[in-house]
């Protein structure tokens, strides 16, 4: 039992003296711009401006009644009730119970207009930074993780609804009502205001010193919630493995050590900022008994009333309450500006820019040059990704690329579909620059079926549909059936009207080939982008899929990332990557007679 | 919440010491309106400044003992709070460790790790707000209204009055409240979902040039999520106003009957002084009430989750008659084994019947669900049989201490999955105190060696999250590696080859089929097929054909028609 009383005291330090002294670089997260940030959150409020007027106005009608409230309290006190002559009474009475209408009326309306002005200031900010991330380029996405950009989406951007939301209106506040108070206790007594107000100073220096503990400790425990949670991700979506090498002690070992680190550092980042509440309340409490002593005493003489005591102790509770609102909300609003700086600077970055509208109303026909092109990705310091490449490629062919993994066959590819912009060199669509003509017309003459085929979070119809928006229920069920994907969307729960889960783990990689398949056939592109898939596909649904492309690319110029034999032997042209150039061309034919690098290939495969 | 909140019960002592120093400054706090009455009825009116300091000082004191206990009240809560979600997550976590995977799988994983992440940090700090707060709210409102009553009954009646009814709206909007927050819940994460999806998909919505479609899709979402919000929000900014105005009301009666009650004589100033200050306190009260509820809300949704993994029931890992076989020898019989996932009816394997002998390669084959995996998965025994035994080694898995039989196993799984750490930390899960040459050794037989000598660090080069990115290729060769690290006599390979381009492919095998181990290798290719002992060729969980590859070209016309398929991707499969 006296363990049990004791063990709280006897936590190791987490912090020591020595770090405690060293000066913190960047102590809280601050905005470097925050005027410039305001005044866009500002732009944002847009035609709710006066509204917000408004509020801020009925912000100050509540904190002026707040203050009244206690006022008049004190007054009826001291006019009527230490004399206790009531006569009159009843008016002042009557006066209170507007004053509270008044109060709670505009408390309510102010909160009911800020809600709204703050969901459509953060609304805006969504869709506006999710309409810009779509203009974007993919090389911006090449740059940054997923995970720091959805940071950007879901946590900046709810911290600034909720600092909107609830502490633009406190912060307000209580600047008003300190001020209103400070003013109201002066003249109403200076002395005792002096003698309330000597808490603030050592409010000042009780904070500093807690603060500059907890500032560490949570940095210390965010770390800690860290490691451990990124542990645990990784061990129980490997769950599996860890059974079959029979590795949970040694799992749970690494476990129980980074949980412990977690509750060394938790209980210290806890117990001080705890001492806050506790430090305020004892401020408070102290300014308090300062209140009724000293003022008991000047009563005596009759320097003070007793409904002025009255009001002083509420006044003192008034106070620090704002003063320890504004010392919390001051880190988060801080916090909140930074992260709507972080969103504001997503929104900054270059679109995905289409200089000329001419070539605009082109209809392509599938005639395709590269022209001496050289690409490297941005910031790549290393060598081209694609080295000085022509190749032209006629209308209606299909053109089979082979290579080594990242000899460039994507990035070719890519290329084409302008996600990337050749360094040097042209490419060309029926003699005209893709450069010169916009994304969005080159794009609408392209489609793309991928290895890892990306289903959405959407019906089966909807997720053929993505390749061609206005196209009928009739033609879905055609483009399903010509990809040979009708007969197991039928099987499904509920058919084309069958949601698809976001993981896609509903159905088979092959099964997801064929979605990917139908939707591109749907959208009937004049030139096709295929990367075969790998193996892991059982050779029924191979089959099917073959058969699936070889509908989906006649009539289409195609370019197709090869992986079977079959697809090079139809193809009419070979192109042979090697890190970045094209090494070889020709038809299968010709290359295996040319006894070059591609013959090679074949002859180490037949081991 | 019983379950979940029984770990709590270890810390009795310091919870009960905590609940006392939280109960002491509150007591404190309430006797302070009362020596304020005493200050004005017996000091200011009786003229007495003695009294007046010395109830001064005794304020002073009040506020010391509220500190001191506050202070040391801090100490225990983060304790008891920390070290229960300490406990908390052990269990949790230590529970499905335990889990077999039939278990393990009725939860979808992410669900696991928000449970043992923000749900258990959700439930710890309901404790530390209970040890601290939440019941000061309550109480404070109660022991305000006693010491009113205290004070002056008859004065004090004015404030009970209206509670009830005060307490029953607070009741109304929050469970209100409660509903249209978990509606927000769910169109936040319907949004956060789409914008991950959009995310993983640039490429895709490019291509189709269908950023407004998206553009438009999300706003109609983010547009349901604010109106929500907006409803959700304002319902609750009901709550204070009207609370507000409730008592502020009860204080006015209060004044205006406590005058008629001075004019009878009845009271004095100072006791109604003293009834004023209780009710602004109560006030300041409730503004926390709605709060508390909701947080509480929030954490009984989160310790039910929890719960429901410490009370699933565990079918299975559990260790046999824990025999372990003289002689690994490596033999692997199936014998009329018919499995179907546990909860469901369905065969996935009938009746099937096969025997490997020490040393030799069994391929198996067969479309996408006709069986491969969950054949697989009886040999280490993830699952049991439904019917019919699997012996290894001679020996029934079900008769087997689990670790020694998974230890004579090695499984190269079809998605190679590596974990935080070092090259060797991953490679030395093959076995516990491999040394250097032994990782290496294996390494080279993986084909992954040289890759790795290439590293900055070699074997010291960390992988996973924060570490280097690895190709799929090397990712597979790794997980080879681990495998091969265990010296296992029966070698498991799911189709584990797939991102291996045919020359490194075709001298893994001159290395695997080296290795003195019975192997059993799932794979769609004929080549790697022909080269096993026997083949096993699986349909719709049967045994469609079984033996060396002539025979099943001559009775199996499934066989033949995969075999003609690939007969010229044979000589290609080269990128």
């Amino acid at each position: 039992m006296f363990d049990a009383i004791r063990r709280p005291f006897g936590y190791e330090p987490v912090i020591r003296k020595e770090d405690l002294k060293k000066k913190d670089a960047k102590k809280t997260e601050r905005a470097n711009n925050w005027k410039s940030t305001l005044l866009r959150i500002w732009k944002l409020v847009d035609e709710h401006r006066l509204l917000l007027i408004a509020v801020l106005s009925l912000v100050f009608v509540s904190s002026a009644l707040a203050l009244l409230g206690p006022f008049l309290i004190g007054h009826i006190i001291d006019q009527y009730i230490v004399p206790e002559s009531f006569d009159r009474m009843g008016i002042i009475i009557a006066w209170l119970v507007v004053v509270y209408i008044g109060h709670s009326v505009s408390l309510y309306l102010q909160n009911y207009w800020m809600v709204g002005i703050a969901q459509q200031v953060i609304y805006r900010m969504r869709t506006g930074l999710f309409e810009h991330l779509q203009r974007l380029p993919v090389s911006f996405f090449d740059k940054r993780q997923h995970g720091e950009l959805m940071s950007r989406m879901t946590n900046d951007i709810e911290n600034v609804s909720s600092t909107l939301n609830s502490s633009f209106i406190q912060v307000f506040s209580s600047l008003l009502t300190l001020t209103g108070t400070a003013v109201v206790m002066l003249w109403l007594s200076p002395l005792l205001t002096v003698l309330t107000l000597i808490i603030i100073p050592l409010m000042y220096v009780s904070m500093q010193w807690i603060t500059k503990r907890t500032g560490r400790l949570y940095k210390e425990q965010q770390h800690a919630i860290g490691e451990l949670n990124g542990m645990i991700e990784e061990t129980i979506s490997g769950q599996k493995i860890v059974k079959a090498f029979s590795q949970e002690p040694r799992v749970m070992e690494e476990f129980l050590e980074k949980s412990e680190r977690l509750r060394q550092t938790g209980f210290w980042a806890w117990t001080y900022s705890g001492f806050i509440p506790k430090v305020m309340n004892f401020l408070n409490n102290g300014s308090f008994a300062i209140v009724a002593g000293v003022g008991g005493i000047l009563a005596l003489n009759g320097s003070v009333s007793i409904g002025v005591i009255v009001i002083f102790t509420e006044y003192a509770r008034q106070f620090t309450r704002p003063l320890n609102d504004l010392a919390n909300q001051f880190n988060t609003v801080l916090s909140a500006i930074a992260g709507a700086e972080r969103v504001f600077a997503i929104m900054e970055e270059t679109e995905e820019k289409d200089d000329q509208a001419v070539n605009a109303e082109k209809e392509l026909q599938g005639y395709v040059e590269f022209d001496k092109v050289s690409f490297k990705y941005e910031g790549a310091e290393e060598d081209w990704t694609i080295r000085d490449v022509s190749f032209h490629v006629g209308i209606g062919q299909t053109a089979a690329l082979v290579g080594a993994t990242g000899a460039g066959k994507t990035t070719i590819m890519q290329l084409l579909a302008r996600f990337y912009d050749a360094n040097e060199g042209e490419i060309r669509l029926d003699g005209t620059p893709i450069g010169s003509m916009p994304r969005e017309t080159l794009r609408k003459q392209i489609a793309f079926v991928l290895q890892d085929p990306f289903l959405f979070e959407a019906s089966v119809y909807d997720n053929i549909r993505y390749g061609r928006l206005d196209a009928t229920e009739e033609e879905v069920r055609e483009a399903a059936e010509k990809a040979n994907a009708h007969e197991f969307i039928e099987k499904l729960p509920d058919g084309y009207e069958t949601i698809l889960k976001g993981d896609g783990s509903m159905i088979s990689q092959g099964q997801k080939q064929l979605l990917s398949i139908a939707r591109a056939l749907i959208a009937d592109p004049v030139i096709l982008l295929l990367d075969e898939a790998t193996s892991s596909i059982d050779t029924v649904t191979e089959l099917k899929i073959q058969e699936a492309l070889e509908r989906l690319m006649v009539g289409r110029t195609s370019f197709v990332i090869a992986h079977r034999l079959n697809t090079v032997r139809k193809a009419d042209v070979v192109f042979v990557m090697e890190m970045g150039q094209l090494v070889e061309s020709g038809t299968q034919q010709q290359l295996l007679e040319q006894g070059g690098i591609y013959a090679n290939m074949l002859a180490d495969a037949k081991l | 919440m019983k379950t979940v909140f029984a770990y709590a019960k270890p810390y009795k002592i310091p919870i009960i010491f905590a609940l006392f120093l939280m109960l002491l400054e509150l007591t404190v706090e309430l006797m302070q309106p009362l020596v304020i009455a005493k200050i004005i009825d017996d000091g200011i009116l009786e003229g007495d400044q003695d009294r007046i300091v010395q109830y001064g000082i005794v304020l002073m004191a009040l506020s010391f003992i509220a500190l001191v206990s506050g202070i040391v009240n801090s100490y225990y809560a983060a304790h008891v709070s920390q070290s229960f979600s300490f406990d908390l997550r052990k269990a949790v976590y230590g529970k499905i460790q335990s889990f077999s995977l039939a278990t393990f799988n009725k939860f979808p994983a992410s669900g696991l790790i928000t449970r043992l992440t923000s749900d258990v940090t959700l439930v710890q700090q309901i404790l530390f707000m209970g040890l601290r707060i939440m019941l000061r709210a309550p109480l404070l409102v109660v022991g305000s209204m006693i010491m009113a009553l205290v004070v002056n009954a008859k004065l004090a009646i004015y404030l009970v009055l209206v509670f009830p009814f005060l307490l029953a709206f607070l009741y109304f909007m929050v469970l209100k409240g409660v509903r249209y927050f978990s509606f927000v819940q769910q169109r936040l994460d319907r949004l956060n979902r789409m914008i991950q999806e959009n995310l993983q998909a640039v490429r895709l919505i490019k291509a189709y040039l269908r950023g407004k479609y998206e553009a438009n899709r999300f706003s109609e979402v983010a547009d349901s999520l604010k109106i929500d919000t907006v409803k959700a929000f304002r319902i609750m900014e009901t709550i204070l106003p009207i609370l507000l105005f409730g008592m502020n009301l009860s204080l006015l009666a209060v004044l205006w009957f406590g005058a008629s009650h001075i004019q009878a004589n009845g009271a004095q100033i100072g006791e109604l002084v003293a009834i004023v200050n209780y009710a602004m306190r109560m006030t300041g009260a409730f503004s926390m009430f709605s709060f508390i509820i909701m947080a509480f809300a929030r954490s009984k949704a989160s310790s039910e989750r929890i719960e429901e993994i410490l009370l699933a029931e565990n079918v299975l890992e559990k260790d046999g008659q824990g025999k372990q076989a003289a002689v690994e020898n490596g033999s692997v019989v199936f014998e009329n084994v018919s499995f179907s996932y546990p909860g469901t009816s369905a065969q996935v394997l009938k009746d099937i019947s096969f025997e490997i002998k020490p040393n030799e390669k069994l391929a198996i084959m067969g479309a996408t669900g006709s069986g491969k995996s969950s054949l697989l998965q009886l040999i280490p025994r993830f699952y049991d049989a439904t019917e019919g035994s699997v012996r290894i080694h001679g020996i029934d898995v079900q008769e087997w201490s689990l670790p020694a039989l998974r230890k004579s196993i090695g499984i190269v799984p079809q998605q190679s999955l590596l974990f935080t750490g070092t090259i060797s930390d991953n490679l030395s899960w093959g076995k516990d105190k491999a040394v250097q040459d032994e990782l290496e050794d294996a390494a080279m037989k993986a084909q992954i060696h040289d890759t790795v000598e290439h590293f900055p660090k070699a074997y010291g080069t960390r992988v996973g999250q924060k570490g280097v990115n690895l190709s799929g290729g090397q990712k597979q060769r790794l997980s080879i590696a681990r495998a091969l690290v265990r010296e296992p006599s029966i070698l498991i390979l799911d189709d584990s080859t797939s991102a291996l381009d045919v020359k490194t492919e075709a001298a893994l095998w001159e290395e695997l089929d080296r290795e003195r181990a019975t192997m059993l290798v799932v794979t769609q290719k004929i080549r790697t097929a022909m080269k096993a002992d026997r083949i096993l060729l699986l349909e719709e969980g049967e045994v469609s054909a079984y033996g060396t590859h002539n025979e099943l070209l001559e009775a199996s016309a499934l066989y033949r028609q995969i075999a003609l398929s690939q007969q010229e991707e044979e000589v290609d499969e080269y990128v």
